[in-house]
């Protein structure tokens, strides 16, 4: 609730990594002739269906061991911990493409799969690519650690719920989270970006 | 005088935020504010007093996240929220009567199904639970706020209808493009909500003042009751560590002032704002003269996204999905294939329909199980408004129920039975209604006792509290060929009906040509005849080409469409006697390979080619050849090239969508009991809504002639286990995409191993691996859809 600064991106602007779209396809090596025609077709829709929105906050960071405490709760994985050493504090966000998406995919599911299989892919890696975008703009002037997410290194998924509940993402970006921690909209992530220092 | 008086009466202001004055009385990030009800209410009863010191007259509970989903001793906190209230009130030493305290209800934070995973008539309980208890605390009214998803909002007002007698205010969080987050404007909130029965309503949170303009001029455009509208402080930004709001309490006050003079009713503030942004609001608005709600006349549905109104340009309902002299849609139904209604559906909207008529009645199915299932469907797929088309009192009542937005209901009539049917649903769940001039005695003869029915219908509807404007008369069109007159007579009907009425006209024209020759081009002269009789609204078979040209024509010859624009579109798109476009992704087809026409239109996933070979080949080669020597190794081939890596999926679906379509052709030739397929069953398991995975596999299961029964998604292990009951199957395939569900997956393949051992499972999914597999015991484990075939086919021996 407390600085929580809010981002709205545009589904026209987003990057969109058509080759990785390709690769959660299948495609492997080179991206052919015929696969790049079917995801330039699917492309526009993606566009037109994301609403990118986004919010982050900074949190303290403590490492102890493998304890990683941040303002909002307590997290014990060695793979976070390393992530994070030497870090005293980190951006927390969470990003989605919105609930345009969600609809889309539903219905092409049920009308056209292998369309939906062409969407659900460009939309995976668009909101990668806008992941990507909120990390480097974070990341101006400071040097960050990769970003990490819940369901990483034996990080319960079940973290989301406190990430999503320290930066109201609910309220914010409709971003929902069913009984078994899947966030709705389907294309969002979470994830903390350890803060190490200014750039030189 | 009551708070719903109030609103209507005089300017009445709402408190403002919360958060950030518990925030800085000490509220530690992550803890729940509405706890402080219990252990801090002296800093509550601080806040609240504070709020009214400042003139506002509606005060909101600490109640925001007060749900079932989140407190176990809600009997204890939502008493104790309002205590903290009443104590302010008690110490207040202004005019108390100015002073109501509102229930405060925000989202449950759960996404409701279809997009989500949590239940309609469990969000209506949830809400409900809290409501019961704030029954009996002694609230003024009940607020339902910063609600960002339409459903959820429905389902917030009917348990407050339903629970309490109180007035019910709701107030919508938007983005900036003026949508909720799941994606409705303005327009279809007002709508629903209006329809629902809520008192006074408008938007807060999510945006500053000046983004708050555009939307609080929307909602004085197209509301009949008080408008609310409490906006955050600016958004926020960190300065030095602190979070400050960009818009400080000044200049929160000058555009609150531009929102007032809107003819807004009712000016609050939300995050961000604290009671010194209410008092210099109040002092900066109170000269303003006051402007009661203007009552609005339109006749408008609405869908999850958006409004239909009436009287602009003629409305086109779409009737195809209605089982009468349909055998397909009969079949489907029997099988309740709904995928079937769906492709009716999507394809109406694609060719122009604007709202779609929902009729699943027949006589050997549970018609109320099959509506609900039908606009469940339809409205997780489709965005145009329903119209729940039933004689059934309770399938009508369960389909409104559960309709996310404002519904069109076919119909009600001038019989008691039916009205006294009919209206008090609506009164309930609103809606629209197709009024039928039919009496007791049946339809008049003549226009005048058309409109008599008619007027019999809207006073009735008058003494339920339902407007003119949600009732549409149709005055029945009769087949000309069985009287001459028919057709003069139903066009007088429209005009006389408005003239002397004033409501909006619909017709279903089709009826005018039966057992004519050439039908199609006499409905659509006579469609054209009706609308400039001042026909609102026709229902009709968007898919005709010929209606569908008729109507773009009549709209543009009667001065309707600016530049001919409308009408030179479609006609350019839709040369005369084109199909209407089928929108599936096509390469472009490649030289042809050294394979025979069906086999090459398989490969290369061209769904209407293949048709179009197969149909050939059937005219000379038996069905079963043409399968085995043509369609099962074409798709072999595909097969093989994916997991070579030379094909990627989207082509391997489309091969199998085409090799359906060669398939359903042969299997009809095929004798019955060769046609009898192999059955397998396929689900998504419990706590897992991912299913593109298992769609997959299910589109390639078919088109190998397997016949696939799919549970869906997030399906309990017993629901499994009943259906392979039910159907006698040999062969079960489970998915699962996350690790947090792979003991679903576990608990599923144990369940059946142990109640029906003669069953074989084939698992798959990202994070199954093939020693996970073998672990829970499933006979096999599929890295991809090309092995779950693989599999099948070992199991039945093919």
């Amino acid at each position: 609730m407390s600085g929580v600064v809010l981002s709205v991106g545009s589904g026209e602007t987003l990057s969109i990594n058509r080759r990785e779209a390709a690769r959660y396809l299948g495609c492997r090596g080179d991206l052919r002739e015929d696969a790049a025609a079917l995801l330039a077709l699917c492309e526009p829709e993606v566009r037109r269906a994301a609403a990118p929105r986004a919010c982050h906050a900074v949190t303290g960071v403590s490492v102890e061991d493998d304890r990683v405490a941040l303002d909002f709760c307590t997290i014990e994985s060695p793979a976070l911990a390393k992530n994070l050493s030497g870090c005293r504090s980190a951006f927390v966000f969470a990003a989605t493409l919105g609930a345009g998406v969600d609809r889309t995919l539903l219905r092409l599911e049920k009308t056209d799969p292998a369309k939906a299989a062409v969407f659900d892919a460009l939309a995976s890696a668009a909101v990668e690519g806008w992941c990507n975008e909120l990390n480097e703009t974070l990341s101006r002037g400071l040097v960050t650690c990769p970003r990490f997410s819940p369901g990483y290194g034996g990080v319960a998924l079940s973290y989301q719920r406190d990430v999503l509940s320290f930066l109201d993402a609910q309220r914010k970006l409709g971003i929902t989270l069913s009984d078994r921690f899947f966030m709705t909209p389907v294309k969002s992530v979470t994830a903390i970006i350890g803060i190490r220092g200014e750039t030189e | 005088m009551n708070i719903a008086e109030r609103i209507r009466d005089r300017r009445t202001y709402f408190d403002g935020g919360m958060g950030t004055l518990l925030q800085k009385a000490g509220l530690a990030p992550g803890e729940l504010p509405e706890t402080w009800n219990l252990t801090h209410p002296d800093v509550l009863t601080d806040i609240h007093l504070a709020y009214m010191n400042a003139g506002a007259n509606v005060i909101t509970s600490n109640t925001f996240g007060a749900n079932c989903l989140k407190f176990e001793n809600l009997g204890e906190i939502i008493p104790a929220a309002f205590a903290a209230m009443r104590e302010a009130k008690a110490r207040f030493s202004g005019d108390r009567d100015s002073v109501y305290l509102a229930f405060d209800m925000g989202p449950l934070g759960k996404m409701l199904e279809p997009l989500g995973d949590f239940p309609f008539e469990t969000a209506v309980e949830c809400f409900a639970k809290s409501v019961r208890i704030a029954a009996r605390c002694g609230f003024d009214l009940i607020l339902i706020e910063t609600m960002s998803d339409l459903y959820e909002t429905k389902a917030a007002v009917l348990a407050a209808k339903e629970n309490s007698s109180l007035p019910v205010f709701v107030t919508n969080a938007y983005d900036e493009t003026g949508h909720l987050l799941t994606g409705a404007d303005v327009p279809a909130v007002v709508a629903t909500l209006e329809s629902l029965g809520a008192d006074a309503l408008g938007a807060n949170c999510s945006l500053g003042p000046h983004k708050m303009l555009d939307i609080a001029r929307q909602y004085v455009r197209h509301a009949s009751r008080p408008v609310i509208i409490n906006p955050n402080a600016g958004v926020p930004r960190v300065e030095n560590g602190k979070t400050v709001f960009d818009v400080g309490a000044e200049e929160f006050a000058g555009v609150m002032r531009d929102i007032a003079a809107l003819g807004v009713q009712a000016l609050g503030g939300c995050c961000g704002t604290t009671p010194e942004f209410i008092r210099l609001l109040k002092e900066k608005t109170d000269d303003l003269p006051f402007a009661p709600p203007q009552k609005k006349t339109a006749t408008t549905v609405a869908s999850y996204t958006h409004a239909v109104t009436f009287g602009e340009l003629p409305v086109v309902i779409g009737e195809r999905i209605n089982p009468t002299g349909k055998p397909k849609l009969k079949d489907a139904l029997r099988r309740s294939d709904l995928g079937y209604l769906l492709r009716e559906g999507i394809a109406q909207q694609e060719a122009g329909a604007d709202v779609l008529d929902v009729n699943v009645g027949l006589g050997e199915i549970d018609e109320t199980a099959m509506l609900t299932s039908a606009v469940k469907e339809l409205q997780s797929v489709l965005d145009l408004p329903l119209q729940i088309d039933t004689v059934r009192p309770e399938a009508l009542e369960r389909a409104l129920r559960i309709y996310n937005g404002k519904p069109l209901i076919n119909s009600v009539n001038a019989k008691r039975k039916s009205m006294e049917t009919v209206f008090p649903l609506m009164q309930k769940y609103g809606g629209a209604v197709i009024a039928l001039t039919l009496g007791e005695d049946g339809i008049p003869e003549t226009a005048e006792g058309r409109c008599a029915l008619a007027k019999t219908i809207l006073d009735t509807a008058a003494t339920y509290g339902i407007d003119k404007k949600d009732i549409l008369v149709d005055p029945l069109c009769m087949a000309v060929s069985s009287g001459e007159e028919a057709g003069r007579v139903t066009l007088d009907s429209i005009r006389l009906i408005k003239e002397t009425l004033g409501v909006k006209t619909c017709l279903g024209v089709s009826n005018i040509s039966f057992a004519l020759p050439d039908r199609p081009f006499v409905t659509a002269v006579y469609l054209a005849m009706a609308l400039e009789n001042g026909l609102d609204c026709a229902i009709l078979n968007p898919c005709s080409d010929e209606m569908m040209r008729t109507l773009r024509a009549s709209v543009m010859l009667g001065g309707l469409d600016p530049h001919c624009e409308r009408y030179i579109d479609f006609a350019v798109q839709h040369p005369r006697g084109s199909a209407f476009p089928v929108s599936v992704p096509t390469a472009q087809p490649q030289k042809k390979d050294d394979l025979p026409p069906l086999m090459y239109a398989i490969v290369k996933g061209l769904s209407a080619q293949a048709a179009a070979a197969a149909a050939e080949l059937l005219e000379t080669a038996p069905a079963l050849e043409v399968i085995e020597t043509q369609i099962i190794p074409a798709l072999s081939l595909v097969g093989e090239r994916f997991e070579k890596g030379a094909l990627f999926l989207p082509q391997l679906l489309m091969s199998a969508e085409s090799a359906n379509a060669a398939f359903e052709l042969a299997a009809k030739k095929l004798p019955k009991t060769e046609g009898a397929k192999d059955r397998v069953i396929l689900a998504t398991v419990q706590g897992d809504i991912h299913d593109i995975g298992k769609n997959i596999v299910k589109v390639l299961l078919q088109s190998f002639g397997f016949e696939v029964i799919d549970l869906g998604k997030d399906v309990p292990p017993e629901q499994v286990l009943k259906a392979v009951l039910e159907y006698d199957v040999r062969l079960v395939g489970l998915s699962a995409l996350m690790t947090t569900t792979l003991d679903a997956m576990r608990e599923t393949v144990a369940l059946l191993r142990e109640r029906a051992p003669q069953v074989q499972t084939v698992v798959g999914g990202a994070v199954l691996t093939e020693d996970y597999a073998e672990l829970i015991g499933a006979t096999c484990y599929a890295k991809d859809a090309m092995q779950s075939v693989h599999f099948a086919k070992r199991v039945f021996g093919r």
